[in-house]
């Protein structure tokens, strides 16, 4: 199987720089998630991967061809790469199953296969990907009478008849509704699985990227800022900026000594991530923990005061805000159990190691 | 959406289209560069130069409020509400498209024969005139959404205000566009407004063909024509903006709030019915009556009949196809690309439309005898000026289905496998072609009714349906002329038909 | 229907060239500025008795008369005949005229036809007034057009300032009366709230609706209408102005293109339009005045002689030219 890889790949539109020499290597048969805020650059990276963007310098590499090259712009319909918009944009003109054929009546058969022969392999294919989506039966409907799963599962057996090496996902679930969007993602994430296709995903919805991928790329201003699994990612964030988007985080300004931060919240032993040296003793840095880390305690002495300011219950936990006797304002995720009311007074704990940055 | 660059070879291919359809322009070069300076000075400075652009300019304006007017109220009607049997309705609102607007001025002034200047001009052109708004704003709301007037209501903004806010900025482009058409073809008219004496520039242009036979001073004044329809095109194209109207192709129907009519029944339908009425019924009255009148009914010949019937069709349908042949690059640029270039590809393209046909007659007569000998006075050339005259009617339609087409099925299209030309051949060219068979429907409708270029350029011994009409009339043969006027409204009744979209209506859920 | 281009180029002014007579192909190209209901029965009557087929192309004579000048020496026409002389006087001064052998042109006499013999006259139509007989009797309309400028007849008078009849007749007023009284009666008439129309059709419509009192027309409107609704259905009736500039006669033409110089097709069709029989056609089809001397005009109709057209030669466009800044310096054009 092939991996894709993407060398210094700069790509402008217009005037401005919107992919900044990415690099990106995908191991073959993974999902990659790349999660960012609007207007990183994520859909324009899908994009000059299809084809469809020309980029401005950069190598892009599909296991042993050359995609993309300095004097070299492999025309999309060439690359043999699966397109599932953000609309699905299934064809309004075709039924669902003229629709998952399309693809097959460009790359033609074998040579020597008569039509009608070519005929039925294609339509053997086509029942076979809609029974893999589980919509064989509405395999005569019009597009404009589905709903907007059902869209986005033909938009992905349609992308996949044609068995291409790699899939893009262009924020697939964005318009649909937070349960559904749970039950899709894992069942595209199977079918992938199983058609042993690589896949890569956009999407803004770090929760979603994190449950899905095998890998996450996070990206801001053209930029990927970190690659990685998600547990690395979530637990190793590069930079605070990245801490902040995949996830919660606590970030607080401390005094750096000896592998521990002192600072609002107490002493806690803490882990230097940055290309940089660690610093000497008493330089200021900054701290970042998550939420779960924050220990909530009533009527104990260990620990910073604090005062719960307000409560955010998600029914499986909570998230409480609080405000320390200092004016530092942090969260602290508790499982119901440990739910408590605003104005409750309270000390705050750091467990576990936190991670400090540069400032 | 990123700013491409449109593909020089599309380019080319506008530009070509546009330079054919800018042959009438050219031939206006050259009378106009063969006549001396005094003698433009002398031309423009007649007395009644000025009463004849204030009056033209006059008529065009009111008459494209006036259609505004009626005709957006009218496409709601037809689309967001509950009218009783919408498909006729809708097929009625089409069919003014069928009346030659000299047709319907002698209508009325057979009926009223005091009947006679601005007020009476005004009238009958815009009874004429109103399906070019109606029918493209009701396509228009068909794919609209109401969403946002809700949210506007829920803001507090009253009915009115709220369908200002959400609705007409979505429909706003297609009102434009069939205001440029109205605005343009008053322009050009000469029938309706010489039956009326109502003076206005076309007036002039005729006498100087019929009279002073010069046809310098005739090519000087078209030329302010072709003035005042560059101020008008460019007047359409800032209005409409920059904004490209992109609509995703999502799953499910548009969804829009359907109207009671309530204590507003009688209102409706009076306005709906109104505009067809005045329009098709009093020409069609007075042409029974005169055919009862006629002392000397002479004998129809029905061979005769049939072959202009047949010719109607045969050049109409001719010119329908390289008006769209031409459109099609023109349209695509401007539906998908933006840019000087492109506007101004756009607004060449426009501007023969607001020429008298006489003038886009004999700047073909030219043309082809300078270049195509061979085809002189044949049917091809005959479509061809159809095509030239009319081509402008398919851009604007061609133009707003095409960008209506989303770009992602394109780029689905193009991951899939196939080129930009076969993507565009399979995909887009056939999501938009209701659109473009509009294009043309709105041209063969319009070349059925055209009368002076067919008079110059057709095949000696070809007549169509129109040139019949006009030789009997013309002779005050009105009993003669009946007949043919009424297979020509019903022959132009069939594309308007079609145009009104009254299949697609009634298959449409309103709910 | 291209017609081969002979290689005599000839100008309007000079003789038949002399040289291998061109042989007849028994075809014929004509333009015809004419209602094609009335001419082409007589068109037919001539292919029956000479053998010539006919391709006849019809449309209105100020439309045909720019698409000879616009194809020049490329016509496929070989014969045009028009509704008034003014186009044939445009056609003679581009060049697209070839002279008439003499044998044919002294047919018809001197102000009937052209003073160069490169065009023939073919049928007269008198101005006329038409008025409504609801409204008038014939002795309260002027027997000269020179009273309408008073202020009895202020907002009755139609007529068509575009109209080459209409036109001529102001030239022959120039003529007939002098620059001054011409002037005179323009700028009365534009100041006695003229209805101005864009045909002689369309002023009989409007006398014959009651709508104006006066009309100024051809005498031959007012009988194609009646054969259409019949003569006594007309509410406009017809005084003629003998010995008045506005009663003079305006004549339909005939000419031969540079072309077909000396083509015999040709040549036997204008000798067919003014032969007895031809001549006999227009009187009983279309009620015009025969100009071949000898045969009657249509009943009821005054004598020719007695409507003027002395000296007049209706197609000479300098004059009109004149005539017609006359007509804008009034703004009535």
């Amino acid at each position: 199987m092939n991996t894709l890889s993407l060398s210094n790949v700069n790509v402008n539109l217009g005037e401005s720089a919107v992919l900044r020499s990415v690099n990106l290597d995908v191991p073959p048969g993974s999902l990659v998630a790349i999660v960012g805020p609007s207007g990183c650059g994520k859909t324009t990276l899908l994009r000059t991967i299809a084809g469809l963007q020309r980029a401005r310098s950069g190598d892009i590499r599909l296991g042993q061809r050359m995609l993309t090259t300095h004097g070299l712009h492999l025309a999309p319909e060439k690359r043999q790469i699966g397109w599932v918009p953000q609309d699905a944009a299934l064809f309004p003109h075709l039924t669902v199953a003229e629709n998952v054929a399309f693809g097959l009546g460009a790359r033609g058969g074998a040579a020597g296969d008569s039509r009608s022969l070519r005929k039925r392999s294609h339509d053997a294919r086509v029942t076979e990907l809609l029974a893999l989506v589980g919509l064989e039966s509405l395999a005569d409907r019009s597009p404009a009478q589905l709903s907007g799963g059902q869209a986005q599962r033909v938009a992905l057996a349609r992308a996949l008849a044609v068995s291409p090496q790699l899939v893009l996902l262009d924020e697939p679930f964005a318009a649909l509704d937070p349960v559904l969007r749970a039950e899709l993602r894992i069942e595209v994430r199977a079918l992938l699985r199983t058609q042993g296709v690589t896949g890569i995903l956009v999407t803004h919805d770090q929760s979603e990227a994190l449950s899905v991928a095998d890998y996450v790329a996070v990206m801001n201003e053209g930029e990927i800022l970190q690659f990685g699994t998600p547990p690395s990612v979530y637990g190793r964030p590069a930079t605070p900026w990245v801490a902040h988007f995949v996830g919660d985080a606590v970030v607080l300004p401390g005094m750096w000594s000896h592998g521990s931060v002192s600072s609002a919240l107490g002493n806690a032993s803490s882990e230097w991530v940055s290309t940089l040296p660690a610093p000497a003793d008493g330089v200021t840095v900054s701290l970042m923990v998550r939420p779960e880390q924050l220990v909530v305690a009533v009527g104990e002495d260990h620990g910073a005061p604090a005062t719960v300011n307000s409560v955010s219950y998600t029914g499986h936990d909570a998230v409480l805000g609080l405000v320390l006797d200092d004016g530092t304002v942090c969260e602290s995720r508790v499982t119901a159990a440990g739910l408590l009311s605003a104005g409750t007074r309270v000390t705050v704990q750091i467990a576990g190691t936190c991670l400090a940055y540069p400032v | 959406m990123a700013t491409r660059r449109a593909p020089r070879p599309l380019v080319v291919l506008a530009v070509v289209a546009c330079a054919i359809t800018s042959i009438p322009l050219l031939y206006l070069v050259v009378r106009v560069g063969s006549s001396g300076l005094d003698e433009l000075t002398m031309a423009l400075g007649r007395q009644r130069i000025p009463q004849l652009l204030g009056n033209t300019v006059a008529l065009a304006t009111a008459v494209t409020i006036s259609c505004v007017a009626l005709g957006v109220p009218t496409a709601f009607l037809l689309t967001r509400t509950r009218l009783r049997a919408t498909t006729l309705w809708v097929i009625v609102a089409a069919l003014p498209l069928a009346i030659p607007s000299y047709l319907a001025a002698y209508g009325w002034l057979a009926a009223i024969p005091t009947m006679n200047g601005f007020i009476a001009a005004w009238f009958v052109l815009t009874l004429v005139c109103v399906p070019y708004i109606t029918l493209p704003v009701a396509a228009a709301l068909r794919v609209a959404t109401s969403g946002l007037d809700d949210v506007a209501r829920t803001l507090g903004y009253g009915p009115v205000r709220s369908f200002l806010l959400g609705t007409w900025p979505q429909i706003r482009p297609a009102t434009l566009a069939g205001s440029l058409l109205v605005c343009l073809y008053v322009l050009s008219e000469f029938g309706a407004v010489a039956l009326l004496r109502y003076p206005v520039l076309t007036t002039a242009i005729n006498q100087a063909y019929g009279s002073s036979f010069n046809r310098n001073y005739a090519a000087i004044l078209a030329t302010v024509l072709v003035a005042l329809a560059v101020l008008v095109v460019i007047a359409e194209q800032s209005a409409r903006g920059r904004a490209k109207r992109r609509f995703t192709a999502g799953s499910g129907v548009v969804r829009h709030s359907v109207i009671r009519l309530g204590r507003w029944a009688p209102a409706s339908y009076s306005l709906v019915a109104i505009v067809p009425l005045l329009a098709v019924g009093m020409p069609v009255g007075v042409l029974f009556y005169r055919l009862l009148q006629a002392e000397t009914l002479r004998e129809l010949n029905v061979t005769e009949l049939l072959a202009a019937t047949a010719n109607t069709l045969a050049l109409s349908i001719g010119g329908a196809v390289i008006a769209v042949v031409l459109a099609l690059p023109i349209g695509v640029l401007a539906a998908r690309y933006s840019g000087r270039i492109v506007r101004v590809i756009e607004s060449v393209g426009y501007l023969a439309l607001g020429l008298p046909g006489i003038v886009v007659g004999l700047s073909l007569v030219f043309f082809s005898l300078a270049v195509v000998p061979a085809l002189y006075q044949t049917a091809i050339v005959l479509a061809f000026a159809y095509g030239v005259l009319f081509m402008p009617k398919a851009i604007g339609a061609i133009r707003s289905s095409l960008g209506q087409v989303p770009t992602s099925l394109e780029d689905v299209s193009r991951t899939l496998g196939y080129s930009t030309s076969q993507t565009w051949w399979l995909v887009t060219a056939r999501v938009a072609r209701p659109g473009i068979l509009a294009g043309a429907l709105l041209v063969a409708v319009t070349a059925m009714k055209e009368l002076p270029a067919t008079l110059l350029l057709r095949p000696t011994g070809t007549d169509t349906l129109a040139v019949e009409l006009w030789s009997r009339t013309s002779a005050s043969a009105y009993g003669a002329a009946a007949p043919y006027a009424a297979v020509l409204i019903v022959v132009a009744a069939i594309p308007a038909f079609f145009l009104s979209g009254a299949r697609r209506a009634a298959t449409e859920d309103t709910a | 229907m291209v017609l081969g281009i002979s290689g005599c180029s000839t100008s309007g002014q000079s003789e038949v060239t002399s040289g291998a007579p061109i042989a007849s192909d028994g075809r014929l190209t004509i333009y015809v500025g004419r209602a094609e209901d009335l001419i082409s029965p007589l068109i037919d009557q001539f292919t029956a008795d000479t053998g010539i087929e006919v391709s006849a192309r019809y449309a209105a004579t100020p439309e045909l008369n720019a698409l000879l000048l616009e194809e020049g020496e490329n016509t496929p026409a070989q014969v045009f005949l028009s509704q008034d002389a003014g186009a044939l006087g445009s056609l003679r001064n581009s060049g697209l005229l070839t002279a008439l052998p003499a044998t044919l042109t002294s047919l018809i006499p001197a102000g009937f036809t052209s003073v160069d013999g490169t065009w023939l006259g073919v049928t007269g139509r008198a101005r006329v007034i038409a008025y409504d007989s609801e409204k008038l009797t014939a002795a309260q309309v002027p027997d000269s057009v020179d009273e309408l400028t008073s202020a009895d007849w202020k907002g009755q008078v139609a007529f068509a300032p575009g109209n080459a009849s209409m036109q001529s007749f102001v030239t022959a007023l120039r003529v007939l009366e002098g620059e001054d009284a011409a002037s005179a009666w323009v700028g009365g008439m534009s100041e006695n709230s003229p209805v101005l129309t864009e045909s002689n059709n369309a002023t009989l419509d409007l006398v014959n609706a009651g709508t104006v009192k006066v009309g100024l027309i051809n005498h031959y409107y007012w009988y194609e209408k009646a054969t259409e609704i019949g003569a006594s259905n007309m509410r406009a009736q017809l005084k003629f102005l003998p010995g008045d500039a506005g009663g003079i006669v305006n004549v339909t033409g005939a000419a031969i293109m540079t072309g077909s110089d000396g083509d015999p097709d040709a040549l036997a069709f204008l000798e067919y339009l003014v032969s007895e029989k031809g001549q006999r056609y227009f009187v009983d089809t279309t009620y015009e005045y025969p100009l071949l001397p000898g045969i009657d005009a249509p009943a009821g109709l005054p004598s020719l002689s007695s409507l003027i057209n002395a000296g007049l030669d209706l197609s000479d466009l300098d004059t009109l030219s004149q005539t017609q800044a006359l007509l804008a310096r009034y703004g009535l054009i």
